[in-house]
This record gives structure tokens, sequence and C-alpha cells, in this order.
């Protein structure tokens, strides 16, 4: 057990020891360069990135790179669903609904370069026809005008389709043209017409986000498959891709946001003020009682009966106010005040426990610097003791399990409450449910407690064997706690979420190693091998062949254990599946 | 910049076939910047017999952006303003092509006279009565056409004079008489209560 903490690579490079994974060096993993996962994309990357998509489309249709550019704007860079459209619907349709025309034959051209001259329709002058320049639809006008008419498109924000100028044209213009004409008039904006093109690889594509860092980092991330997955930008920035709001599983990007929104608004006030004050009948101002009898005085000099809230004189004896009697039920008002007192309460009480999470995570945070102390101390000292890894991993899994924690108490509020989830399940359903949820929670709850615990001890005080002890618990307590969060993401996906609706509510995987940080986009791999990679996505595991050869070995393991195996079954909504069909392949 | 010598052109080869569209378009000052167009109303249409006025501005990037019209005579049309003589047509907005000209602009102006798209309306009144009492509204449209579109309309001073007759001031006559749309009628009870 010695040596596994220091080599992670061997650690990764069968899938069965994935359970030792709490206790790799994280920090040296997703350096490295993988094929999948998510990437960062930079500015100087962007065009690299989007080359694959258009050969692929280049390739299947044997198209220019522009019009395949044409295509995937339209279709919003879904090659799969350009793919489909193409089967379902033909060529030409494909070809005539995004714009693109292709003349099959140059009859045309050779007709007309018969004559020296051609007549421009728009400015109706005749001019030489090098002039003029005839677009892939076979509309010809002069150089000026067009430049004219790109100047205007690009100006109105339409770079990403300018049409041919002829009526009822709806050719998309060759990229090249306006590139070559705009930038002799207006190089800058033939540069910002360049740019708009190539950002539409982020702004029109579902698996492309721009980072949300602000200031903002220039980054923009793109995902494989899975767009309910939570990355981390190279700027550092740690989001969760669907929503871009921070990183909140195991709570659905819905919840997250009624959560965050409940949290900052008075509305848990409001609720507090209506059950503890009642309005003063005579300045409205909110009156707690502070003890004593029903017969309160508001500042402002009225009396009024707690119990009705209307207006009293100021004698009153033991058991009645003067000529005041309000013995009457009212059941509507009690109700109300009752449900009120029970919804702040409720609220309360998960709140208060994401709360000290989320505060324990921060002070845990700090944790850190003292406990690296310890470490280089510990290092110093004359013993058989030489690797300390255990701690810093037993931290990794300290932090990634009190997030965990601490976002599973807003997930529980909406998972057994009314306010989102109302007709979700039967009462009794509920109960069994929220027990099954709580047990693991619980658990949970107690491991990281006790990880805290042992991380806390100041071990570089000890003697080698009092140190080893706490090495096994810390250790121990880190494969733990990593499987019981595991598992409490299975419950949810499976047994909580899997019931409603699907498609509402989803949730990022748990990723033991934490959440993944974008890898750089490599631009020298070879996009044929990639292609295939794509198309055989149903094979089981990637060979090695197919792997770019500066990867490392570490590509197959088990942080993409759990992707893959979404992916092998196919289908968005496989996050439903039961856990073993997962953990089988 | 407007092409000034385009809008030239145009305006000679809309003249030269003056005869055959009935679309006339002239300068309204020298800058060429702004023109006004006629039309004629569309015959077996409720516009027939009158003539339309549109006014016409060139933006600066004319003709590789669409010129503004707005209709000067008032016209009961569904995809007309009653108010502000406002058109909804595509092809003066999105649908613009610089192969366009005025010319064929104005036809299809034309064009929309004779053919309404009630589903696409720019005056929802109109649309409405459009869709629901088709008669009232050919009836409107032809008043209005009477009215306001025939170039000496004998009718509207006629009415003036028998108003005036009455004891009311011409000024305050002609303007009751457009508001109410040209019935007399109204114009007198509005004249008698205000």
């Amino acid at each position: 057990m010695e040596d596994y903490g220091d080599s992670d690579e061997e650690c990764y490079y069968s899938d069965d020891r994935e359970s030792l994974d709490g206790l790799d060096n994280e920090d040296s993993h997703f350096q490295r360069v993988t094929p999948k996962g998510p990437k960062v994309i930079r500015k100087e990357s962007l065009l690299a990135a989007q080359r694959e998509d258009l050969r692929r489309v280049m390739e299947l249709l044997s198209l220019r790179e522009h019009h395949a550019r044409t295509l995937l704007i339209h279709y919003r860079w879904d090659v799969e669903r350009l793919f489909a459209v193409l089967v379902e619907k033909g060529k030409s349709f494909l070809f005539t609904e995004a714009g693109v025309t292709i003349i099959e034959s140059q009859d045309n051209d050779s007709q007309q370069t018969s004559c020296s001259t051609v007549r421009c329709d728009i400015c109706i002058e005749d001019l030489s026809r090098d002039k003029a320049t005839r677009m892939d639809c076979g509309h010809s006008f002069c150089n000026d005008c067009w430049t004219e008419h790109f100047i205007v498109k690009i100006n109105e924000g339409q770079s990403k389709r300018i049409r041919c100028m002829a009526y009822k044209c709806n050719a998309i213009c060759d990229e090249a043209v306006v590139r070559n004409l705009v930038s002799k008039r207006h190089p800058d904006l033939a540069e910002k017409f360049e740019r708009f093109l190539l950002e539409s690889y982020i702004e029109d594509n579902k698996m492309v986000k721009w980072c949300p860092s602000t200031p903002h980092c220039g980054n923009a991330i793109r995902v494989e498959e899975d767009q309910f997955c939570e990355v981390e930008c190279s700027c550092g920035m740690q989001f969760c891709f669907s929503c871009l709001s921070e990183t909140h599983s195991p709570c659905s990007c819905l919840m997250w946001e009624l959560w965050s929104k409940k949290c900052r608004d008075e509305s848990e006030t409001v609720n507090w003020i209506t059950v503890h004050t009642k309005p003063c009948p005579k300045c409205h101002k909110p009156v707690e009682k502070n003890g004593g009898c029903n017969l309160v005085s508001c500042v402002c000099g009225q009396a009024f009966c707690w119990l009705c809230g209307g207006a009293t004189g100021r004698d009153h004896t033991w058991s009645r106010i003067a000529g005041h009697s309000c013995g009457r039920y009212k059941e509507d008002q009690e109700k109300k005040t009752e449900r009120a007192k029970r919804d702040l309460y409720r609220y309360m009480h998960y709140h208060n426990r994401y709360k000290a999470h989320t505060d324990s995570f921060e002070l845990e945070s700090k944790l850190k610097k003292t406990i690296m102390r310890k470490v280089s101390i510990s290092e110093e000292k004359e013993s058989r003791l030489r690797d300390f890894s255990w701690v810093t991993n037993g931290l990794q899994r300290l932090f990634r399990s009190r997030r965990v924690l601490s976002y599973s108490y807003p997930f529980a509020f909406y998972m057994f409450g009314e306010e989102l989830l109302e007709d979700g399940m039967t009462e009794v359903d509920r109960e069994i449910k929220q027990s099954l949820f709580e047990d693991q929670q619980q658990q949970l709850e107690s491991n990281v407690e006790k990880l805290s615990k042992f991380l806390g001890k100041p071990f570089e005080q000890y003697s080698d064997d009092k140190v080893m002890d706490i090495r096994m618990q810390v250790i121990n307590l880190s494969v733990v706690t990593d499987s019981l969060c595991k598992k409490m993401y299975e419950c949810i996906e499976n047994d909580l979420l899997g019931s409603l609706q699907p498609g509402m509510h989803n949730i990022a995987p748990y990723k033991s190693k934490g959440i993944e940080k974008a890898s750089e986009l490599t631009t020298g791999w070879s996009s044929k091998t990639n292609a295939t990679n794509m198309f055989l996505s149903s094979s089981g595991g990637t060979s090695k062949q197919e792997r770019p050869s500066d990867s490392g070995s570490s590509d197959d393991s088990g942080c993409f254990a759990l992707k893959r195996a979404r992916k092998e079954d196919g289908g968005y909504f496989d996050l439903n599946l039961p856990a073993e069909v997962v953990d089988r392949s | 910049m407007i092409d000034f010598s385009r809008v030239q052109k145009e305006l000679q080869e809309c003249s030269r076939d003056i005869e055959s569209s009935g679309i006339r378009v002239t300068p309204k000052s020298d800058n060429l910047g702004r023109l006004t167009g006629i039309i004629p109303g569309p015959t077996g249409t409720p516009y027939e017999g009158g003539t339309f006025c549109i006014d016409i501005t060139l933006p600066d990037g004319y003709p590789f952006e669409p010129p503004k019209m707005q209709f000067a005579t008032k016209v009961w049309h569904p995809n007309i303003s009653s108010q502000s003589g406002a058109i909804c047509l595509d092809i003066l907005k999105d649908q613009w092509s610089p192969a366009l000209t005025l010319k064929t602009a104005l036809l299809s102006v034309q064009a929309l006279l004779s053919a309404p798209q009630p589903d696409d309306p720019q005056d929802a009144v109109v649309a409405q009565q459009y869709i629901k009492e088709y008669q009232t509204f050919v009836g409107t449209a032809r008043y209005w056409t009477e009215t306001f579109a025939k170039v000496s309309s004998l009718g509207v001073e006629e009415k003036v004079q028998k108003l005036v007759e009455m004891g009311f001031p011409e000024s305050l006559v002609r303007s009751t008489l457009e508001a109410v749309g040209g019935d007399e009628n109204l114009a007198l009870e509005k004249l008698c209560s205000g």
C-alpha cells in the first residue's frame, strides 16, 4: 500500500482499482492532455476547434469549407442533426434550407464571357467583367455594390448569414468573397466579420459555452455529449455547464436557481414577520410580543389585543381586557399562520445545515495551509514514514464530500417539499424515499465529520505508530466517503429524480476526482482517427491506437468510466439507468 | 451615402413607362432623399378610382437598405395604419433586396392594396372588420377612397359648403370632417356637441 499514493498512473491503469482513487494525487491528473472530456477553447484555438466538424461535413458531402460552415451555422453546429436531415430529406433540401447553392454546370458562365462588359442591376452601370463578381448562386453584381451590401449587413449584425443581393435569392454569400472585398475598404470591419463567423461556433452551439468568469477570461468550454456536467476553466472558474452558475450538484439546475433566489430575497423574513408579529391597528407597524399578557401596546401608544389584533382600551384584568371580547375562533387565520410557521421552520432546518457545511468548507479551505505546514514538519523528522500524500488526498476528499453534503440539503428541501414537486409522489412514497435519502445523508455526514476530525489532529507531534494509525483512518474514511457520495448521487439519479418527469431535473454526474478541469485543445491530432472514434462510440472502451501519442497512459482512467458508460448506453436520458448498468460497463 | 446616380436612373426609368404602370415618383425637393410616390388604386377593389400618395424617405444606405415608405393619403386597409399611414410589407423590411427599385416597391404596395393580409395586420381595428364584417369593410374602404383619394373630391367641398352655411367656421368644419372620416352627419353631431 505504500506506493500507490505517489504513482497515480498505476492506480488509474486498471478500472478495478478505481476504489482507491480517493488516494490519488489529483493535481497532476487533469493537466494531462486527454482526447475526451471538456476542452478549453481560446481565441487562438477557436478555428482549430471547429476544424473537426467542418472536415466531417466537407468530407461527407464533398463540399468547400465555406459551404460546410454555412450548413453548420444553419444547423447550429449539430453535425448529427445535419446528417439526420440529409438522410431524411435529402441533399437538395438540406442545401436549400441553409442557403447553399452549388452550380453544377458552367454553361451560364461561358455564355456570359462572350461579351466583355456586364450591367450591374444594383447601380445600373455597365462595367468590365473583371469588376464584377459572380456568387455561387449565379447572380453577378459589381464589386462596389457587393462591398456596400456586405458592409451594411455586417453592421446590422448579420455576418453569419449574408444573403445574395438578388430578390428572393436565399443563397448565402461566399465568406472568402466577403472577406476579400470588405478588407479592401474596411479592414477592421473585415476582422469583425471574421470574428462573428468564428464565434458562431460558440454562440450557436449547445456543446460550447463562454466561461462565465468576470472579468471574462476570454475562453470558452466545449463538452462532449453530456451537457449536464461541471467543469473548471483554465482560468480557475468552476461552473455548472448547463446553467452557468456555480457548481451545485446534486441539486438540479432548477432547484439551485430557486434555492439561491430563496436565500437571496426576503420572502422568509416576511414569513417570520407573519408568524411572530401583528400589525398595530393604528400605525400598522409590525409589533412583536415580548412577554406579558395579551394586551399589547405599540410604540405609538396604541393598545391592542394580541389575540385578534383589534384596538382596545388600556384597562384590563388578568382574565380579560375591559370592553373587549374576541373568544370566537377564526380557523382560516389560524391555519394560515400555522402553515407559514411550518414552512419557515422547514426552510430554516435545511438552510442551517446547508449553511453549516458551506461554512465548514470555507474554514477547511483555510485549514489546507496549516495542514501543509504540518506535513512539511513531519517530512523533516527522522522517521520511516516518508510519504504524506494521504494527507493531501484526504484533504481533497474532505473538500469534495463537504461540497456534496452542503448541496444535498437544498436538494432535499425541494425533493421532499411541496414547493417544486407538488404532485411528484404520494405521501407514503415520499416518506420512504425521504428516509432512504436521509439515512445516506447522515452516514455521509458522520464520516465527513470524522475525516475532518482526523485531519485536524496535530499529527506532526505524534509518534510514528500513532501517525500510522491516523493514516489508516484517513485512508479508510476517504474511501468510505467517496463511495458514499457516489451512492448518494446514484440514489438521487435513479431512485429519486428517476421517478420524475424525464428531462426536468438533471444533475451532473458524480466525479470522484472532483470537478473536471477542461484540458487544452490539441491541434495536432489526426482528425481521421478522431472521427472514427466518434462513429465507433458504441464499441466500448477506446483502444490504444486511437489515442494521440502525447496523451500518456492514464486516459482510460476511472474518471471517464462513468461518462463512457453513459455514452455506451446511448441517448441523453440514460441518467436514469439503474446503477448496476452503469457499474457493469 | 445615397447612390444618387442610381436614384436618378430609377426616376428616368419610371417616367419612361408611366403610361403602362401608372406609377409616378417625383422628388419633393432637390436633394432626391425625399420623394413622393403616386399609385392608382387597383381596379376591382374598393380603392379603384383613387390616387394614393406615398411619402418616400431614402436612408443613407439606399439601395442597400430599404426605402422608408408611408401613405400620405388616408387609406382603410388591414396592413396600413389608418392613423399614420405606416405600411406593413415584408420587402420594406427584412425581405428588401438591393435589386428592387422604388418602382417595384411601389408596385408591391399596389399589389398589397388588391390583396390584404388580415393575418398580419398593421391596423388591428381594420383587420377585425375585414375578417368579421367584410361588407362594412368594403364600404368604409370605398368611402375613404372617395373622401381622401380623389384628386378633386367634390363631395367633400359640398359637405364643407353645407356645414359652413349652417354657421360653423370653415377651418373647424374641415378638421372635424377629416377627424370623423368624412361623414357629414357625424361631423355635424360633433360640431354641435363640442
